[in-house]
Order: structure tokens, then C-alpha cells, then sequence
């Protein structure tokens, strides 16, 4: 019986959860921003070989984030996550710039995907605290976005060892889902 | 068939697996965990439900245990079936061996030691290790038994990351729990390797006694079977330990009553005070009766220990018989193995009581257990010399009773009992001829025709009695022709009448000419040969007496019985055999040559004198082996010259650091531009290593009508970058000569980008033809450059610093090994350097290492069964590129 209240509730609300993929390049930062969202602090991390699955509430929102592992022999095995998924956070090293070229690689074949044909995209321009990290401009330009066509996408600067701009990003990804009916 | 039939193909429904596929995505746990339950289901009942396992996988990071369970479960089950996806486990697994719940860390840690998918095995080494020191006796337990599981899955991983000496640690653990499972899985990895690494000192001794009341017992039956083991310096500590484990006699389960047995009967080998000894076989009495009023099964697992127990101390329970008497509702495998028993226990003192439980089996319906009987009678007589003719006249009263099946065991025995005691017993033969026609089996034909051969003199009509069976001789088995032949030949030597001399003929002639039987033949002809030259030399031998003869069937070589003894309460002990008999175990023992020879030797030193002799001898015969093989490496070339392409470099250095640089001799150089298409001019060229450099070994052959000269040489980009070291150097070439020339390579000019490619692409011109193209081949291994040895634990660093991507193998159906060593010296050669080897079941497994210029490892392992056709090779290096050319190089190698 109270299930069934719940389940009512969640609807009535539009509390309902979201599905959501956190990727990118291995050593991007995934794992940490993933607690510092669900938990508000700084975890050690080891790479993730595999997945972390945390539910985040915000803006009355549930948000169930997948954070995959971002190494390339775990790469070929995010399709297996794609279906269903609302939207994709990308997150991106703005220190590692050798690897800019890859981490625009990997996002552009995700686009492609059939599957998250309509999953809105925010990027995360990780590690602004670093040295030498590019700012939003300059990674958004190396990601190409300005290339994507036909979908809801944003960029903010983040630093998730400060807590910088995460839930800014969220907060669009809040607002589009409400909108966007996705 | 109308455009609207083909709704009937695309069906609406979805079927089962993505209707779960779609539960286990679903959003609401409960659903999810359903959805796991009906997968689980499905899995148990024999579906086919592999396809879910990333669904399944997704459902791992829960907080709901009984889901978490049901996940590991399936993971265990189908891991091994998507090996690639196991990988997503992984993070999962670790994040749970962190757990702050106990069971959880536990549950994480024992269902990794149940995946066995390489790929992620590494992934569990550091949860494995934080779950051996965790706080949690329960945790520490099960990490334990993990060790021994990853061990089975790989060794060198386990000792690489120190878990054995973690698994040692914890015997001294506080909790008995931890150490009855630290010791279980020491000894599990103790079998399968032959190193020594579970060995119990006094130290640890004290820490199993105490922990042996402590825990469970099934930790009991681990402790006691490691403590057999022990070797206790002296009696008296061998007698304080048997004191400590008396208690566990009395334990309701048998597993610890029969390792507790093992344990004293192994510590009592060094007790030296005869009141101990006596004592403690009194101890035993018990406890080992009370095992016969379990189930059948157990009694039979009892029984068979016993049957090894009583042979080695009969005393322990020479007073219990009675508890082996047959009872009516015994199963047969019971009944058999207590008169194996009671044979073994049957004395002087309690002979009757035997004879008449004999008799009364002997009468009752199970053929075999009759005939067991009867043979029991027998084999007793033989044993108890003053009880012998009570047992021959129950043997007598049973042939009265003219069953055939017990007359024929009964004539069985009664001929091993005239073998035992001859010239007592032999007024009874009448009576056994009595039931002449009734025997229709092989043995006990051929024990009655022995017997009448044997007894001929006496037996009035015993010339009568063998022609009787010598009708049917073709057709009898070869057992009873056998017997019949020598019976024939002993009867005419003792009665040299005509009868006699008639048969011996028919014999001979159908023991000859008549049979395909090799054994029959040979046997009638030595007789024949015998009687023909000197018939008083055919008595000696055929009439010969016999030694007296001793029971001893079903009595166990001692050194088999202390093997045995020593595997009480397993299998081997229930079998009779000892483990390696029936339990194949690879051993992965991973030995170098110098270990193996530095073992032997020892071996001679500690073992008996006879030993000593052997492995004197042996020495000389090993330090031979590498002179032997030296001259045999030269040889090879020279008698196959143009099949050694890679001997030449080794064979051609020494010729060349003479006096005639410019010309190398030995094996030609491979034609590449034949005169036919270079308008006269030959070329012939190879790439070759020498002194740590590349050259390429040219000559040119001039068959035109004109001096050519002006000689000039260029290499097109390549994979490697060669290019010539400096201008070529051919004098001019008159008509009908020849020249020869090293060009020195260098490395990394002009490299060609692209995949890496062998093709070597040349040009060569003079100043009197065009120029001349031809393509070449780079021989990979012309680059292996001297400084590619490496020390055994770089070896193994670099091994593990590469991710496993990294790892190419490849087979070679054709190549063989013939002998390691002429391999290794060849390869040596090519600057591919051994390492170690170890051996896998059969097979060989080598460990090389090379390294191409710019410091490019190649970490080779070459698995081979010796003398066999196949190899594997498998490499792994920072450029895995490479590696086609890698094989294609080593493919030639071997196969040279």
C-alpha cells in the first residue's frame, strides 16, 4: 500500500528519477564529482574499473548517476548503458590538453550513438584549479561543440576538489529535463 | 501468400529475456529485485540467461543484501561466460570489500575467489590483501580460503604479492576460526606446488593445538591433517602432541575421529616407550568401533581405513572381532570388506568363533560373499598353521554340501593350503575328485588339474582323470590349457607308461602346432626340448620342490601401507591407491635448470647408500651434457648448410675476423635479382647481424660480356628506418667475377609510417645498367640487439608493468623443439636470451627476452611439448605492432 502511495506521489511531484551517464577519459575526475554531488566532499579515488551508481536528489529531482569507468579497455562497454539515459554529463581534464584530441574523439562517437539521440549533453570543463587548465572557451572550442546540431548542450567551468561549479551544471540539467520533457 | 500474413513472423510478444531485461532496468528496486530473482530462477533451472549480465551487473550496487547476494550469485555462474564484461564487476567489488558491514566485505571477497577470469584477477589483489588484515575474524576467514583460490588461478600472482606470507600470519591469528582456514588453504596450495611452503614449526605447532579445541570441525580435520604432517623432533614432543589431540577421539564426527587416528598413528612412529604405545593403541580401540554403527557408507569408509590401520598395528583392535561379524542386513560392500577384516584379525585365540561365522556365511546366498567365505576359510588355514585342519575339515563339510560355486572356491584354496603344508593334507584329494565334473570355472579347473598333476603318483587314476579334460583342450581358456600342459608333462615323468606317452603327444602337438597362444607354445616346447634331450633335467625342473608358500595376497607393500596410512580419511585411503594414482594435479612448480641440478644433487648426499652410488654416477654424465652439445651446434650448419640461414651469422663471425673481411663464406646468400632479369648482373643479399651491428651481405656476380663498375646502393623508407651506414664498396667487377661486400646498416633514417612491414625495398645501379630494384626482407631478429638479457626479476617487473593488451601469441603447428637446450643455444644466437623455464603437465614452458634498438623489450614465452610438433609463442612488449614480425622471426628460428 504505501508503495503504491509513493509511486503516486513521485508522479504527481514529476519526482521522478533521471538516468543520467557520467563520462569521459579516464583520470577526468568522474568518481570524485559523482560523491562531491551525492555526498558534498572530496572522496580518494582509485579508477574506477567498472561502474559507481549513486542516486542524487537536487531541485527536486532524482537523479540516478552512472559514473563508468573511463580507461580504454572499459570504454567499449559504456554502449551497454546507453539506453534510457536522460542525459550525459562529459567530463572533461582542461589540464590534459596532449589529450584534448581524444576526449573530442570519444564525445563525438557518443553523439553519434543512436541510442542517446535524445539525451541532452552537459560538459564539465574539470580541474579549473590546476595550472595551465583551459578555460570553458578553449575547451569548448577543442571539444567542437559548437558542431552540435539538433540537441540541448552547456559547458561549465568545474573544479570538483573545490566544489566549483557542479551544481551550476546541475541546475541547467534540472531546469532542461523540466523543460525539455525528456 | 498475401502481403497480411507477415504479421504471423513479427510477433508482438517479447519473450522472456527482454521482458527481464526490461524489469532489471526498471526504476523501482523492488522490481529490480524481482526481476534478479526470476534470472536466478531461470539460471538454476538450466536457461541460458548469460545475455542479462550487464542488466544483472547494474543491479550489484545495492544496499539490499539479499540482492547483492543474488547478483554475486549470478556472477559466479556466468563470469566465466563474458569473461570481457566480468571487468564491470570489478569497481563494484572493491567498493564492497570496504564495506563497513562485515558480511558484505566477506560476500565480495569469496565470490572474487570464484571468478576465474584472468583479466580481472589482478583488479582483486589489493581487496584481497586489506580483507586479510581486516578487523573481522569472519572476513580474515573467508580472505583466507581466497588466497588458495587465487593461487589455483594463478601462482605467481599470489606469491608475487606476499599472500602466502599474509596466509602464515594468520596461523598466529587470534581467532581458531582464521587459522583452521589459514592452514586449510596452506595445505591446498601446498599440494599443487612442491616447494615447500606450509611448513609447521614449533612455533606454530603450539598456535594449531590451541586453536584445535577452539574451532569448528571441519577447522578441526584442517588442523589435525596439517599436523600429520609434522615431523616432531623427538619422542617426547611427539608424545605431548598426541596428548593434546587424544580428546578429539571422542568427537561425534568422523572426519575428526579418522584425522585424530591419522594424526597419532603418524606421531606414534616416533614413540619410543612400549607403555605409551600400548596405551594409546587402547585409545584408539574405541573410537574407531563406534564408527561401525554409522550408515553403511561411513562403515565402509571406515572399514577401509581400518583394513590399513590393522595391517600396520593389529593390536589396536585384536579383541574387537566380534564388531566385524557380518550382519544379515549388511549391505555387500560391508560384508566384503569386514571378512577382509576378520581375516586379518583371525588368531589362534578366537579361530573358532571365526570358523563358525565363516561356515554360516558360506551357506547363505550372495555368490560372492560365498565364495569370499570359502576363500576366507582358506586363506585363515594358510595364516593360522595350528588351526589349518579345522579350517580343511570345514572346507570339507562345505564340498559335502555339493554346491558347485562353493566346491570350486573350496578346491581354489584347498590347492594354496597343499602348497603351505605339503605331505599333510593330502588324503583329501579323493574327495576332490569326487566333484571332478562339476567345475566349469577357468580357476578352479586349473587349481584341480594342478592338482592332479601335482599328486599323480598318488591318484590312482589320474591319467584317466586329465584325458578326460585334455578332450576339450583346444577349447579351454589358456589358464586351464596352461595347467593341463605342465600337469601332462608331470604326470608322464612320474609314470613313463604309454597312456601317459599318448597324451603328452596330443598335448605337445596341440600346444604347438594347434594355438595362437605365444605363452602356451613357448612353455610346450621348452617341455618338449626338456623331455627330448634329457628327461632325468626335465624332472629337476618340472618335479622340482616347491618353497612353502605364505599368505600374503591382500597384504599391502609396506611403503605403500605408510603412504596410505599417512592419507587416512581421504580418498587414497578408501581406494588403496596412493593420491597421484588417481588425482591429476598440475603442479606449477617453476624451477631453473641450475635449481633442478642443485636438487639432485642433494638428494644424493641425504639419501641411502644405493642412492648414492646412482647419483655418483650421474654427475659426469650431466656435466657431459653441454660439452656434448657444443660441438654438435657447428655441426648442424655444416651439414645443412642453406636450412641454417641463422647459424651462418654465429659460424661466419669467426671466418670473418681472419683475413678476408670483404668475403664471407659459408651458406649462400639468397639470389635476389637473378642474372636472367639483371642483364647478367647477380645479386644476391641478406640483412645480418654481426659484432652488435646490422650489415647487409651483399654479392654481386658479373655475367655480362662488360667490366661493371661505379656501384651505388639506396634503401626506400622502411619500418625500421635502414639506410646504408656508408657508400658501397664493390671494386669493379670484371667479366665472369664475383664480389663480395658488408654494408653497415644504420637504424632510423628514413622511417616509413604505416603498419610495420618486413619489406625491405633496395635499388642498385652501376654505371653501365639501369637501375635495378628488388625487394628484400627484414629479418626481425637481425635487430635483437646483445644487451637484451635481463635479470629474472626485471623480467617479471616488466611482465607486470605491461597491461595485459599488450600480450600477443601466436602458434606455429609446424615448428618443434627437439631438445631445450640445442633451442636456447640457437635462439641465443638471434640474441634471444633465456630467462627461466618451468614445466606445465607435459609441456615446456620457456621465458626469453630481446630487445630491438631504442631499448623495445619483447618478453617471450614459449610453451612446447618436447619432440612434438606445435608451439605457442606468446610476447609481450610496449610496441605490440611489432609483434607479427616478432613471430614470423621466431617461426623462423625454430623451425632453422
Amino acid at each position: 500500500m504505501g508503495l503504491v502511495f509513493s509511486r503516486l506521489f513521485s508522479s504527481l511531484f514529476g519526482n521522478k528519477e533521471a538516468r543520467i551517464l557520467v563520462l569521459g577519459l579516464d583520470n577526468a575526475g568522474k568518481t570524485t564529482i559523482l560523491y562531491r554531488l551525492q555526498m558534498g566532499e572530496v572522496v580518494s579515488t582509485i579508477p574506477t574499473i567498472g561502474f559507481n551508481v549513486e542516486t542524487v536528489q537536487y531541485n527536486n529531482i532524482k537523479f540516478q548517476v552512472w559514473d563508468l569507468g573511463g580507461q580504454t579497455s572499459i570504454r567499449p562497454y559504456w554502449r551497454c548503458y546507453f539506453p534510457n539515459t536522460q542525459a550525459i554529463i562529459y567530463v572533461v581534464d582542461s589540464s590534459d590538453t596532449d589529450r584534448l584530441v581524444v576526449a573530442k574523439e570519444e564525445f563525438h562517437a557518443i553523439l553519434e550513438e543512436e541510442e542517446l539521440k535524445g539525451a541532452v549533453v552537459l560538459v564539465y570543463a574539470n580541474k579549473q584549479d590546476l595550472p595551465g587548465a583551459l578555460d570553458d572557451a578553449a575547451v569548448t572550442e577543442a571539444l567542437e561543440l559548437h558542431k552540435i546540431k539538433n540537441r540541448q548542450w552547456a559547458i561549465f567551468k568545474t573544479s570538483a576538489i573545490k566544489g566549483e561549479g557542479l551544481f551550476e551544471g546541475l541546475d541547467w540539467l534540472s531546469n532542461t529535463l523540466k523543460s525539455g520533457g525528456s | 501468400m498475401s502481403g497480411h500474413d507477415s504479421k504471423y513472423f513479427s510477433t508482438t510478444k517479447k519473450g522472456e529475456i527482454p521482458e527481464l531485461k526490461e524489469e532489471l532496468n526498471s526504476q523501482y528496486k523492488d522490481k529490480r529485485k524481482d526481476a534478479v530473482k526470476k534470472v536466478i530462477a531461470a539460471m538454476t533451472v538450466g536457461k541460458d540467461v548469460s545475455s542479462l549480465f550487464t542488466d544483472v551487473v547494474n543491479c550489484m550496487q545495492t544496499e539490499n543484501l539479499e540482492l547483492k547476494k543474488l547478483v554475486y550469485l549470478y556472477l559466479i555462474n556466468y563470469a566465466k561466460s563474458q569473461p570481457d564484461l566480468a571487468i564491470l564487476a570489478v569497481n563494484t567489488f572493491v567498493k564492497d570489500s570496504q564495506d563497513p558491514n562485515p558480511l558484505i566485505r566477506a560476500l565480495a571477497v569469496r565470490t572474487m575467489g570464484c571468478i576465474r577470469v584472468d583479466k580481472i584477477t589482478e583488479y582483486l589483489c589489493d581487496p584481497l590483501q586489506r580483507c586479510l588484515k581486516d578487523d573481522d575474524p569472519y572476513v580474515r576467514k573467508t580472505a583466507a580460503i581466497c588466497v588458495a583460490k587465487l593461487y589455483d588461478i594463478n601462482a605467481e600472482l599470489v606469491e608475487d604479492r606476499g599472500f602466502l606470507d599474509a596466509l602464515k600470519d594468520l596461523i598466529s591469528d587470534n581467532n581458531p576460526m582464521v587459522v583452521a582456514n589459514a592452514v586449510a588453504a596452506l595445505a591446498e596450495i601446498q599440494e599443487s606446488s612442491s616447494r615447500p611452503i606450509f611448513e609447521i614449526t614449533s612455533h606454530t605447532l603450539s598456535k594449531l593445538l590451541t586453536a584445535l579445541n577452539e574451532c569448528t570441525e571441519w577447522g578441526q580435520v584442517f588442523i589435525l591433517d596439517a599436523l600429520s604432517k609434522y615431523k616432531a623432533a623427538d619422542a617426547r614432543e611427539a608424545e605431548n602432541i598426541v596428548e593434546r589431540v587424544t580428546p578429539r577421539l571422542q568427537h561425534a564426527n568422523c572426519a575428526v575421529v579418522l584425522s585424530a587416528v591419522k594424526m597419532i598413528l603418524q606421531q606414534m612412529e616416533l614413540i619410543t616407550s612400549t607403555d605409551v604405545v600400548r596405551n594409546l593403541c587402547k585409545k584408539m580401540a574405541p573410537p574407531l568401533v563406534t564408527l561401525l554403527s554409522a550408515e553403511p557408507e561411513i562403515q565402509y569408509v571406515a572399514l577401509r581405513n581400518i583394513n590399513l590401520i590393522v595391517q600396520k598395528r593389529p593390536t589396536i583392535l585384536a579383541h574387537e572381532i566380534k564388531v566385524f561379524f557380518c550382519k544379515y542386513n549388511d549391505p555387500i560392500y560391508v560384508k566384503m570388506e569386514k571378512l577382509e577384516i576378520m581375516i586379518k584379525l583371525a588368531s589362534d585365540r578366537n579361530i573358532d568363533q571365526v570358523l563358525l561365522e565363516f561356515k554360516e556365511y558360506a551357506t547363505e546366498v550372495d555368490v560372492d560373499f560365498v565364495r569370499k567365505a570359502v576363500r576366507a576359510i582358506g586363506r585363515c588355514a594358510i595364516k593360522l598353521e595350528r588351526a589349518a585342519e579345522r579350517c580343511i575339515s570345514v572346507l570339507l563339510e562345505l564340498i559335502k554340501i555339493k554346491v558347485n560355486y562353493v566346491v570350486q572356491e573350496a578346491i581354489i584354496v584347498i590347492k594354496d593350503i597343499f602348497r603351505r603344508y605339503p605331505n599333510t593334507y593330502e588324503s583329501i584329494i579323493a574327495t576332490l575328485c569326487e566333484s571332478l565334473d562339476t567345475l566349469d570355472e577357468p580357476e578352479a579347473k586349473a587349481s584341480m588339474i594342478w592338482i592332479i598333476g601335482e599328486y599323480a603318483e598318488r591318484i590312482d587314476n589320474a591319467d584317466e582323470l586329465l584325458e578326460s579334460f585334455l578332450e576339450s583342450f583346444p577349447e579351454e581358456p589358456p589358464q586351464v590349457q596352461l595347467q593341463l600342459l605342465t600337469a601332462t608333462v608331470k604326470l608322464f615323468l612320474k609314470k613313463p607308461t604309454e597312456g601317459p606317452q599318448q597324451m603328452i603327444q596330443v598335448v605337445l602337438n596341440n600346444a604347438t602346432v594347434e594355438t595362437d597362444n605365444p605363452d602356451l607354445r613357448d612353455r610346450a616346447y621348452i617341455y618338449w626340448r626338456l623331455l627330448s634331450t634329457d628327461p632325468e633335467a626335465a624332472k629337476d625342473v618340472v618335479l622340482a620342490e616347491k618353497p612353502v608358500i605364505s599368505d600374503d595376497s591382500n597384504q599391502l607393500d609396506p611403503s605403500l601401507l605408510d603412504e596410505l596410512l599417512s592419507n587416512i580419511a581421504t580418498l587414497s585411503s578408501v581406494y588403496h591407491k596412493p593420491p597421484e594414482a588417481f588425482v591429476t594435479r598440475v603442479k606449477t612448480t617453476q624451477r631453473t635448470e641450475e635449481e633442478e641440478y642443485a636438487d639432485a644433487g642433494e638428494q644424493g648426499l641425504s639419501d641411502s647408500p644405493a642412492r648414492v652410488a646412482e647419483s655418483g654416477a650421474s654427475p659426469p654424465a650431466s656435466a657431459q651434457h653441454p660439452a656434448a652439445r657444443q660441438p654438435a651446434a657447428p655441426a648442424a650448419p655444416a651439414a645443412l648448410p642453406d636450412l641454417l640461414d641463422l647459424g651462418m651469422d654465429n659460424s661466419n663471425s669467426a671466418i670473418v675476423s681472419v683475413d678476408q673481411p670483404a668475403t664471407p663464406a659459408g651458406p649462400p646468400l639468397p639470389v635476389l635479382v637473378p642474372a636472367s632479369t639483371g642483364q647478367g648482373l647477380q645479386i644476391s643479399a641478406q640483412l645480418i647481424r654481426r659484432d652488435g651491428q646490422v650489415f647487409y651481405s651483399m654479392m654481386f656476380e658479373n655475367n655480362t660480356q662488360v667490366p661493371l663498375d661505379g656501384f651505388m646502393i639506396q634503401f626506400n623508407k622502411n619500418t625500421f628506418g635502414l639506410a646504408a651506414g656508408g657508400p658501397l664498396q664493390v671494386p669493379q667487377l670484371l667479366p665472369g667475377t664475383s664480389a663480395s661486400t658488408l654494408l653497415p646498416m644504420v637504424l632510423f633514417q628514413n622511417i616509413s609510417p604505416g603498419p610495420p612491414s618486413t619489406l625491405l625495398q633496395v635499388a642498385v645501379k652501376n654505371n653501365q645498367q639501369p637501375v635495378w630494384y628488388f625487394n628484400d626482407k627484414i629479418y626481425f631478429h637481425v635487430l635483437f640487439t646483445e644487451d637484451g638479457r635481463m635479470e629474472r626479476s626485471t623480467f617479471l617487473e616488466t611482465w607486470k608493468s605491461l597491461p595485459d593488451s599488450n600480450e600477443v601469441s601466436k602458434d606455429f603447428p609446424a615448428a618443434v623443439i627437439n631438445s631445450v637446450e640445442v633451442t636456447l643455444d640457437q635462439l641465443a644466437v638471434s640474441n634471444m636470451f633465456f630467462i627461466a623455464k618451468r614445466k606445465h603437465a607435459n609441456q615446456e614452458v620457456l621465458y626469453l627476452s630481446a630487445k630491438i634498438p631504442r631499448g623495445i623489450p619483447f618478453l617471450i614465452e614459449l610453451t612446447a611439448v618436447i619432440g612434438t610438433p606445435g608451439v605457442k609463442c606468446a610476447v609481450k612488449t610496449p610496441s605490440p605492432e611489432m609483434a607479427p614480425l616478432f613471430f614470423e622471426a621466431v617461426e623462423t628460428l625454430l623451425k632453422s
